[in-house]
């Protein structure tokens, strides 16, 4: 029995006049239990790059960490292998085999890690196929709830323009999630973020491939260990209210606003996707019109709903006052994830104009976030910035862009610019 | 499987189920641990003791218990939503009234009044008790004194005990008060003391070992209507008028307050009451109260009109009788001489004036 509970971080009071309400709202869940495999109610697609760029060590790692993955994958869990080039063709089951999709089971676990030594490299790379087909392939199971993809790429989406990537991204989210997952330094960090962030995964950077394996093994674990299918978040605002922004701020930093689902006029609904025992904090940011001081108004409810059953709610409050004391005091919740969200835009859009020449910019960018993640206590994110830049004084943010920087380390800060650390309580 | 938590709490007022999350029982408007002890550490009032909801009105004598008012879901007050267990409307996000922030009583068809927090306190801290029978009403109003915690449960049980005091006078009470005017009058000046001196015994009992300069305290007026005799008593700056329909309109008693004492020393109503000290009464009840004796007055009921009994809510945005008269006329008029209706329409024209204050109005219609 899993029970989720709704805390609210704010303050709640406003001065005269004011009309803008922020909150943190954490959700955890306990007691989700790990996914019902045995009786098939989770299915799991593999996509490896099998394109030429791959020949050599990346395939071969790409192939035993696939073998490894399905060896996590337990019995009952239906699933199947995609092998991507320019092309996606289904690896298991076999091409001529009848079924789409098969549920794990000892006999199909030695054929599939058989199909996937035989992967050969060759060809070009044009992911929006691949997802496609893993759709496709999904579809035919429409009775599992839980549905989870894997892909791993070791290079740029070459072979087709970006929208049509684009295009079908947005065709298939809510119909799976997917972690996305590149190897080595010669893949676009935007497009694995554009898939994994629409459909609700993580995206990473692999350095080393003999890492890949470790890495599958726990990307299919945690997939195993949710045992709730799919959970939306809920955010209800009064009559003449305006929902400015819906933010997951961690574990990761993801823009939800525009997801919104309308559940009736004054409810929006957002896909957060599974959940396994965790804890997600949101910000929620709503606009309501001012009242007299002394009033109390309800400006939010932010709830968690599985199936469409409401199973915690957060009450996010307005009360206007006189008294400074009160509507001066800043929520520290509030303060540091509104910093550690400017710090995630502060990265990607300083790393965009490094990589265009523009340094100026990037300066600036960059400068600001070493600034940001002093402030919130972020020390990853500074450790991650120091191999790009010089940090000259990291309470102002003045610093200098580093000559000659490895490129894995810009795709590490890259890669890791959404990541939040939580607020020291 | 996955589902919310539940647990099969009750309500202490009415016995009904309440939700965790509940912070008022949605069935009576209870506070949700009231009576109990429970402790709610995340509730900004936790430290305070609960606030019992007040008494529906008291017809007569008969005992009037936390009656639940009758069913159906709660409908909000700003917006006419459906308020959510959560306590807050469906629609609009009001904050439910809770029995004690804003409550009604109407005992008769001549008889009512409307209670209300306001716009700028958090707390309603003005309480009021109302009964009536026949030609016998009692209206008693009890103003907290905000700067005390516990003054809303301190004026709630004040109110109650003048009332029962009061209530012990007439038709149906124990000691019925009869006889000529006079010693009718006599008998209700002494009973409206003694209604005083319960209500400070009840504002004492409501904060047993309070340290005297932190104890609730609260100010007392009480009206009695016996047919064509009506008799008040008071201290502090809670007031009542007498309004006839024909006739000049009074304010029967004079305010234990900077104001009131230097009106009484002939400084004119308008600069009194915009005096720095026209606020700070000089009498109250309560543990510090040095002089708990009200002060009384009668008059005569010689045609038809309104007794208005009043916390200073009210009258600190219209004051001379004058201008009450026309205010209350106007509001009867548009409420179809309803006296609850009537008392709603003034506590509803104090908020919009700003309602800086807790709003009592408690009417009755005589003659």
């Amino acid at each position: 029995m899993a029970v989720f509970t709704a805390e609210v971080f704010q303050n709640e009071f406003l001065p005269q006049g004011s009309t803008d309400v922020h909150a943190i709202v954490t959700l955890t869940s306990q007691g989700a239990g790990s996914a019902d495999t045995a009786s098939g109610a989770v299915a799991e697609i593999i996509m490896v790059d099998t394109s030429g760029s791959m020949s050599g060590r990346n395939m071969d790692a790409a192939k035993h960490a696939a073998q490894v993955a399905v060896d996590q994958i337990p019995d009952g869990t239906w699933f199947a292998i995609v092998g991507g080039s320019h092309v996606a063709q289904r690896v298991f089951p076999y091409p001529n085999a009848v079924r789409d999709m098969v549920q794990m089971e000892p006999g199909a676990r030695f054929e599939a890690k058989r199909a996937i030594a035989s992967l050969q490299p060759s060809g070009g790379t044009a992911m929006s196929t691949w997802l496609a087909l893993a759709d496709r392939l999904f579809a035919t199971v429409p009775h599992v709830p839980q549905r989870h993809a894997i892909l791993l790429t070791d290079g740029k989406n070459e072979s087709e323009p970006r929208q049509a990537l684009s295009g079908v991204v947005r065709a298939v989210t809510g119909h799976f999630q997917c972690d996305a997952r590149g190897v080595g330094a010669n893949w676009q960090v935007d497009e694995l973020r554009e898939i994994a962030t629409a459909l609700l995964g993580t995206v990473d950077l692999i350095a080393d491939p003999d890492d890949i394996a470790a890495d599958f093994r726990d990307l299919v674990q945690r997939s195993m260990a949710r045992g709730i299918a799919d959970a939306e978040l809920r955010v209800w605002a009064p009559q003449g209210a305006q929902v400015l922004f819906v933010r997951q701020v961690s574990p990761t930093v993801e823009d939800l606003t525009a997801r919104r689902r309308e559940v009736n006029p004054l409810t929006g609904a957002y896909p957060t996707g599974s959940w396994g025992d965790e804890s997600r904090d949101y910000h929620v940011a709503v606009r309501v019109p001012s009242k007299p001081v002394g009033s109390e108004q309800l400006a939010a409810r932010v709830q968690i709903a599985v199936g469409g059953e409401v199973l915690s709610s957060g009450l996010v409050k307005a009360r206007w006052s006189d008294d400074d004391s009160l509507t001066a005091r800043i929520s520290p919740e509030v303060a540091h994830y509104t910093g550690q969200a400017e710090l995630a835009s502060a990265i990607q859009e300083g790393l965009a104009a490094k990589a265009a020449g523009d340094e100026a910019t990037a300066t600036v960018k960059l400068g600001r976030a070493v600034q940001l993640a002093q402030e919130t206590g972020n020390d990853e994110a500074t450790s991650r910035l120091r191999r790009v830049v010089e940090i000259e004084d990291p309470e102002q943010g003045t610093v200098r862009l580093k000559r000659n920087t490895d490129r894995l380390d810009e795709m590490a800060l890259d890669t890791a610019s959404t990541k939040t650390t939580r607020v020291r309580r | 499987m996955v589902s919310g938590t539940t647990s099969a709490v009750t309500c202490t007022g009415c016995g009904g189920a309440l939700h965790p999350d509940d912070r008022f029982c949605e069935a009576c408007g209870t506070p949700v641990g009231a009576g109990t002890g429970r402790d709610r550490p995340d509730d900004e009032a936790g430290s305070l003791p609960p606030v019992p909801a007040p008494p529906a009105a008291k017809v007569a004598d008969e005992d009037g218990d936390d009656v639940p008012p009758a069913g159906g879901a709660p409908v909000c007050r700003a917006c006419g939503g459906r308020v959510a267990t959560d306590g807050y409307c469906e629609e609009c996000g009001t904050p439910a009234a809770s029995e004690r922030d804003h409550f009604a009583q109407s005992p008769s068809s001549w008889v009512g009044g409307v209670c209300d927090r306001g716009v700028r306190h958090a707390r309603n801290e003005d309480a009021m008790a109302l009964a009536a029978s026949g030609g016998f009403a009692a209206l008693v109003v009890c103003d907290g004194v905000s700067t005390a915690p516990g003054s809303d449960v301190a004026s709630l049980a004040a109110a109650g005990a003048a009332l029962d005091v009061l209530v012990a006078g007439g038709p149906e009470g124990a000691a019925r008060v009869t006889g000529t005017v006079a010693a009718r009058q006599a008998a209700w000046s002494s009973l409206l003391g003694r209604a005083a001196v319960a209500a400070d015994d009840a504002v004492a009992a409501s904060a047993p070992g309070a340290e005297p300069e932190h104890a609730p305290s609260c100010t007392f007026v009480a009206a009695v209507v016996d047919d064509a005799l009506l008799v008040v008593g008071w201290l502090g700056d809670s007031r009542v008028y007498w309004l006839p329909d024909d006739g000049t309109p009074e304010q029967l008693t004079a305010d234990d307050s900077g104001a009131g004492e230097l009106m009484a020393r002939g400084v004119p109503r308008a600069a009194a009451e915009a005096s720095p000290q026209a606020h700070a009464i000089t009498r109250w009840l309560g543990p510090d109260a040095e002089d708990v004796t009200a002060r009384t007055t009668a008059a005569t009921v010689d045609g038809p009109g309104w007794v208005l009994v009043c916390s200073d809510g009210l009258w600190n945005y219209c004051s001379p009788a004058p201008d009450v008269a026309l205010l209350v006329r106007e509001h009867a008029a548009a409420a179809g001489a309803d006296p609850t209706a009537t008392a709603a329409a003034l506590v509803a024209w104090a908020n919009a004036q700003g309602g800086r204050d807790n709003v009592t109005a408690a009417l009755a219609r005589v003659g």
